[in-house]
């Protein structure tokens, strides 16, 4: 296996650095010019299963890890007849929040502090979703609630956003504008109801 | 004379004879036909106009008028929705239900890669390429209980559908086929029968490329690193772990792809198939050679 490997990669290695190309013949394979290897030379065009690189800056990047979370599934509630009893697409997703170690300290104190009276006796967060028909969508659902809820957690401080915060200072530099202008108009008003001053030519 | 004769002569003419202008050409006798008005017995008299009506009065009634009756051409009203409907593609749908069925009942081989042709031959699926369909859509019907590892070439799949292959370990790729190439996959005996060389896919058209170069619908003209980016947020949103593409020992089977100007595994535009001798004629010539590795 790994001799033939070696092999492939040296004639490919050859391919590129033939002059003339028409005399190989191509042996590996059909390459035309709108193959992969034209259109990204500089990917490797593997398909791989690339392990999360979580960013330093933010305390909680969205990434959740699937196997330390508890998914059961079971029979939803509503109409539906046969169908709706006999298929799980109810989704129950839980976890014990305190021992939940790949959440940041900070935000699972957070976490505790606002869903204290929503845990269980065991310290177990719920998250349930029966809304579409689809247990692939209904999980879909329970991880982004999970993830909002997480969020909404991590944020501590609430300042308005820079556009908000320009639009605050229009409107106050406009009122500022408003109010010398009426207090420019009510001076002149009151200047020409006084007498006129009179010069003694 | 021979053939290398005749040239000769030709182009000793050519030499000697003075350039073509119009004074010197003329048109093929019998090609011209004069109309001149019938004199005498048979052409004469009534002149092939026969008798009274619009026909001899040169009175014609307009193209499409029916005498009265509400014509044909305005029967119909005008339905702006149907605009453009000649020229939409259309995608006949499979389920994934449908897929595991046919995986379950050994009709389609898992341990090769399926494209539109495997199912086509399963028997199972119809496809009518000369009725504006460009090929298979995969819907989510049964993506809950859908279990099969395999590598699928469909032309148009959704997002839960991608997710539900991806979660049990299989790659799914989404690739445009032209017409005449559907027709060819179709029923490649009959194409190898005529003796015809395998053309060149064709790219997919302005509005398709889109689809079929991004990542996030796995299209084949897509990047495969972004690709691969990409089989991690859907992992993500559909709450599974990614299974580990790299450890499976059927990684060469699963990420085997077709090139974009491909319609079979394993052979090229460009090449004749020969069924009777079984041999596979390739062509040598420098400029085919050029126009079919394009």
């Amino acid at each position: 296996m790994t001799l033939a490997t070696l092999r492939l990669n040296f004639i490919r290695g050859l391919i590129k650095n033939a002059t003339c190309t028409a005399l190989l013949q191509r042996p590996l394979g059909y390459k035309s010019s709108i193959s992969l290897e034209t259109l990204y030379p500089n990917s490797s065009l593997k398909l791989t299963t690339p392990a999360f690189k979580p960013d330093g800056n933010e305390k909680f990047s969205g990434f959740i890890p699937i196997q330390k979370l508890d998914i059961s599934y079971s029979a939803s509630s509503g109409p539906g007849g046969q169908n709706v009893n006999k298929v799980h697409t109810k989704v129950d997703l839980r976890f014990k929040l305190s021992d939940a170690d790949w959440i940041h300290p900070d935000i699972r104190q957070r976490m505790l502090e606002l869903y204290d009276k929503k845990l269980t006796k065991e310290g177990y967060l719920i998250i349930k979703s029966d809304c579409t028909r689809s247990q692939q969508l209904n999980l879909a659902d329970c991880m982004r609630k999970l993830r909002n809820m997480i969020r909404d957690a991590e944020v501590t401080k609430r300042e308005p956003s820079p556009e908000t915060q320009e639009r605050i200072r229009q409107r106050q530099l406009k009122a500022a504008r408003l109010r010398v202008a009426i207090k420019r108009e009510d001076s002149l008003k009151r200047s020409l109801k006084q007498p006129p001053t009179v010069v003694d030519l | 004379m021979g053939s290398r004769q005749i040239t000769e002569k030709s182009l000793s003419m050519l030499r000697s004879l003075p350039r073509i202008t119009l004074a010197n050409i003329r048109d093929n006798p019998g090609s011209k036909i004069t109309q001149k008005r019938g004199r005498g017995q048979h052409g004469g008299d009534k002149h092939g106009a026969g008798n009274k009506g619009s026909g001899q009065r040169q009175n014609y009634m307009r193209l499409g008028y029916e005498t009265g009756n509400n014509p044909f051409y305005l029967r119909i009203p005008h339905e702006n929705y149907y605009r453009g409907h000649h020229l939409k593609r259309e995608y006949p749908p499979m389920t994934l239900l449908e897929l595991q069925k046919l995986i379950d009942r050994n009709r389609v081989d898992i341990s090769k890669p399926i494209d539109i042709a495997s199912l086509i031959k399963s028997g199972l699926y119809t496809l009518n390429p000369d009725q504006k369909h460009f090929g298979v859509n995969l819907t989510d019907d049964g993506a809950d209980i859908f279990a099969a590892k395999i590598n699928i070439e469909v032309q148009w799949a959704s997002e839960q559908v991608i997710a539900a292959i991806e979660k049990n370990g299989g790659v799914i790729t989404t690739a445009y086929y032209d017409p005449h190439s559907l027709f060819i996959l179709k029923n490649p005996q009959r194409f190898f029968e005529t003796g015809q060389a395998i053309p060149r896919r064709m790219i997919p058209p302005p509005d398709a490329i889109e689809f079929y170069t991004s990542a996030a619908t796995r299209g084949y003209l897509a990047d495969p690193e972004k690709i691969s980016q990409e089989r991690l947020k859907l992992s993500q949103k559909y709450g599974y772990t990614l299974p580990n593409l790299e450890s499976d020992p059927q990684y060469d089977m699963l990420t085997d792809r077709k090139d974009p100007r491909q319609i079979f595994f394993g052979l090229q535009p460009g090449w004749v198939i020969n069924l009777k001798d079984e041999c596979i004629l390739k062509p040598k010539d420098e400029e085919l050679l050029q126009f079919y590795s394009m």
